[in-house]
């Protein structure tokens, strides 16, 4: 029987906490520009499939359908790499918050509409007899209890978002997961690399949980 | 240099749709039986039980897929358990559907009405029984449309088995787009081909939702 | 398998140590291919015409042909893992194949990791841009964006000579690598110049040309850290097929040139 030994070295890969800062931060900033751009859509989308006119309900329709259909991973490469081809090029960052604004979007569309439906009907009407407009009524009477409502989804959802952009360090999105791997290639501690980066990535996700249950209630349908 | 045509790569992109296929099914069918395991531990009074599965559901469901892939190809192997690209995808796959499905199913049973189990209980039926014969038949009803629709994500998932050399769909795509120089090609028919495999799960479930709701009024 | 001992210690340095007892079955790699007739060999297929794949998804390329020769000589069939760069070290570091012929350079750093057999096969990192682009060296790159891929020679080399100001795209694979410069998302490209001349072939349109060397690289196989027996046997291997001309047929079949001068 040969002995071989597996020593697991986690200092080798703490030394280089620069570069596994500079990927939080990055993977941190993808994930609030994408939430803030991911949620607005999902807004506007979800207001076009109930208001909208009959084409408006059918492209949103195709927009979700597609989007909810086809892996992250597949949508950034199409944009970064096949894009390029149609004349229309973007930077690895602009590529990645495209991609997952436009993911968000789709899966907040119908998480919103789904609040929305739930909203009882009555309270519309009581809206309109104050001679509000719709758009006023939208956004002040059916919009905040909607999203009380299934904020905790919409939460989930931007989590599994900021877990995705994992994907974007395939094309050299400097984030967290970029970061483990580049020093995992650099230092061989392959195993090291990205237990010390599933561990940043469970922190992070608790702590975003956290901060967005408690943004949520102040900022966007004060309770 | 070699030439492709179009039939060429789409042949060759359905050929690779197959191991998507058929990763999906495994993970999903794995995953479905961890879960379900997971589930009555976590339905058991013991409160250890119960903390281990939060736990397991929490780290998988609280860390990128692709790492936990990172880790199940080159991580086991450092403690000498050997496993192919098709193996560890296959694992990590499996232990994150378990986690979800675990924790929807969990969020199914929860659903059933206290008073049911006080109801079974007062039968005087085991934990077993009161499961078997009272709770999860209800909850069954509950749980199959958000399971089938859990299927998308699997699916979705395998896509990520193509960064550690897995060649399933999305592997298939880059290899050919690095012969053909084609990726908008490549790319737009890797994405349609999901598409025509997951929207009609997609479909299937809202479909059944919408037939549980209406058993429901 | 099982696991003996463990300890675990936290510090700034945290280090985990398990002593595992190695499989009492296959002592050492070469063992293994003896006895099981299968030489598991790492390729690429991300980088013509050393490793690509045809209209049939096949494997080909002047590594490939390599190891199916090595194996042939192992006396064992060739089962072909592909890898990619970033993933070659740790394929043979957790055994997951036995030895990697996969264009790989060797520098001081993987040494530490892994073995070498003598070289093999000629490679050349250049830097490759447009016509248009002025680039007469390294400090030229300045304040230009240039795809190479992570964790190979060329990215090592790269780091090495460019000047602050570079803005290094650093991609998973060479598939990547090569598909961000053709999308036209990097000024420049560092590669193989024989990948280079593949890209450039098949797209005209891009008027891409060499523009200055990084490094002249040859190719060695690599074998797991300590397995002399098995590196000695490449070894013979190896240089028997470069008395005989085999390794320069090779060359000039995939490659369109002469081995040259191979480091032994």
């Amino acid at each position: 029987m040969i002995r071989t030994v597996v020593n697991l070295d986690f200092g080798t890969i703490l030394v280089d906490w620069r570069m596994l800062a500079k990927g939080v931060a990055w993977t941190l900033g993808l994930t609030a520009v994408s939430a803030t751009g991911g949620l607005a859509l999902g807004v506007g989308c979800a207001w076009a499939r109930i208001h909208g006119p009959a084409w408006l309900k059918a492209v949103t329709g195709a927009y979700v359908e597609l989007f909810r259909n086809t892996p992250f991973i597949v949508q950034l490469f199409f944009i970064f790499f096949g894009l390029p081809a149609a004349g229309f090029r973007l930077s690895p960052e602009a590529a990645s918050i495209l991609a997952m604004v436009i993911n968000l979007g789709a899966y907040a569309t119908e998480i919103i509409r789904a609040g929305i439906e739930a909203t009882p009907r009555g309270q519309v009407e009581a809206a309109l007899s104050l001679a509000l407009s719709r758009m006023q009524i939208f956004f002040h009477v059916v919009l905040p209890p909607a999203l009380r409502k299934i904020w905790p989804a919409l939460v989930s959802q931007i989590i599994i978002v900021m877990l995705g952009s994992s994907v974007c360090g395939q094309i050299s999105t400097e984030e967290l997961s970029f970061a483990a791997n580049l020093i995992q290639s650099r230092n061989f501690r392959a195993f090291e690399a990205f237990i010390v980066a599933a561990l940043i990535y469970l922190a992070l996700s608790i702590g975003l949980r956290r901060l967005l249950n408690w943004l949520g209630p102040r900022f966007l349908f004060g309770d | 240099m070699v030439e492709f045509t179009l039939w060429d790569i789409l042949r060759n992109l359905l050929l690779a749709a197959r191991w998507t296929v058929g990763l999906s099914l495994v993970a999903f069918i794995g995953g479905g039986l961890v879960g379900f395991a997971l589930l009555i531990a976590r339905l058991t009074p013991s409160r250890g039980a119960r903390r281990l599965v939060s736990f397991y559901v929490q780290l998988f469901q609280g860390t990128p897929l692709l790492i936990q892939l990172f880790l199940a190809y080159f991580g086991l192997a450092l403690f000498g358990i050997q496993t192919s690209a098709w193996t560890a995808a296959a694992l990590a796959l499996t232990a994150y559907t378990s986690a979800f499905l675990s924790e929807i199913w969990f969020g199914c049973v929860a659903s059933v009405p206290r008073g049911q189990w006080e109801a079974a209980r007062s039968l005087a039926l085991t934990f077993g029984e009161q499961l078997r014969h009272v709770i999860l038949p209800q909850a069954l009803n509950i749980a199959i449309p958000p399971t089938v629709g859990f299927l998308v994500q699997v699916i979705k998932g395998t896509a990520l088995a193509s960064v550690i050399g897995f060649v399933e769909l999305t592997k298939a795509g880059g290899m050919i787009t690095n012969a053909t120089f084609r990726p908008f090609t490549v790319y737009a028919a890797v994405a349609l081909i999901y598409f025509a495999l997951c929207y009609p799960i997609s479909l299937t479930a809202r479909a059944l939702e919408r037939t549980l709701h209406a058993a429901h009024r | 398998m099982q696991v003996s001992r463990r300890s675990f210690s936290i510090g700034f340095a945290a280090v985990l140590s398990v002593f595992a007892a190695a499989e009492a079955t296959g002592q050492t790699a070469l063992d293994g291919i003896v006895r099981n007739k299968v030489a598991r060999i790492a390729i690429p297929t991300d980088f013509p015409p050393y490793g690509f794949v045809g209209s049939d998804m096949q494997p080909q390329g002047l590594d490939i042909d390599m190891a199916r020769l090595i194996a042939g000589k192992l006396g064992a069939t060739v089962e072909l893992i592909p890898v990619t760069t970033a993933n070659r070290i740790p394929y043979l570091q957790t055994k997951k194949a036995d030895l990697v012929i996969s264009t790989l350079g060797k520098n001081p750093d993987r040494e530490k990791v892994i073995d070498f057999t003598v070289a093999y096969s000629p490679f050349f990192i250049g830097v490759f841009a447009s016509k248009a682009t002025e680039l007469k060296g390294p400090d030229a790159l300045a304040g230009k964006s240039v795809a190479v891929t992570r964790g190979s020679v060329d990215d090592t080399e790269l780091t090495k000579v460019a000047p602050a100001s570079v803005e290094i795209r650093r991609f998973e694979d060479n598939n990547a690598t090569i598909s961000a410069f053709v999308a036209g998302q990097t000024q420049a490209v560092a590669t193989s110049a024989q990948v280079a001349a593949a890209m450039i072939t098949k797209n005209p349109q891009l008027g891409a040309e060499y523009k200055f060397l990084l490094k002249d690289s040859p190719n060695f196989v690599g074998v797991g850290k300590g397995e002399d027996a098995l590196r000695a046997k490449l070894n013979e291997i190896i240089l028997a097929a470069k008395a005989d001309g085999t390794l320069e047929a090779l060359s000039r079949k995939w490659l369109g040139r002469s081995t040259g001068d191979l480091p032994e």
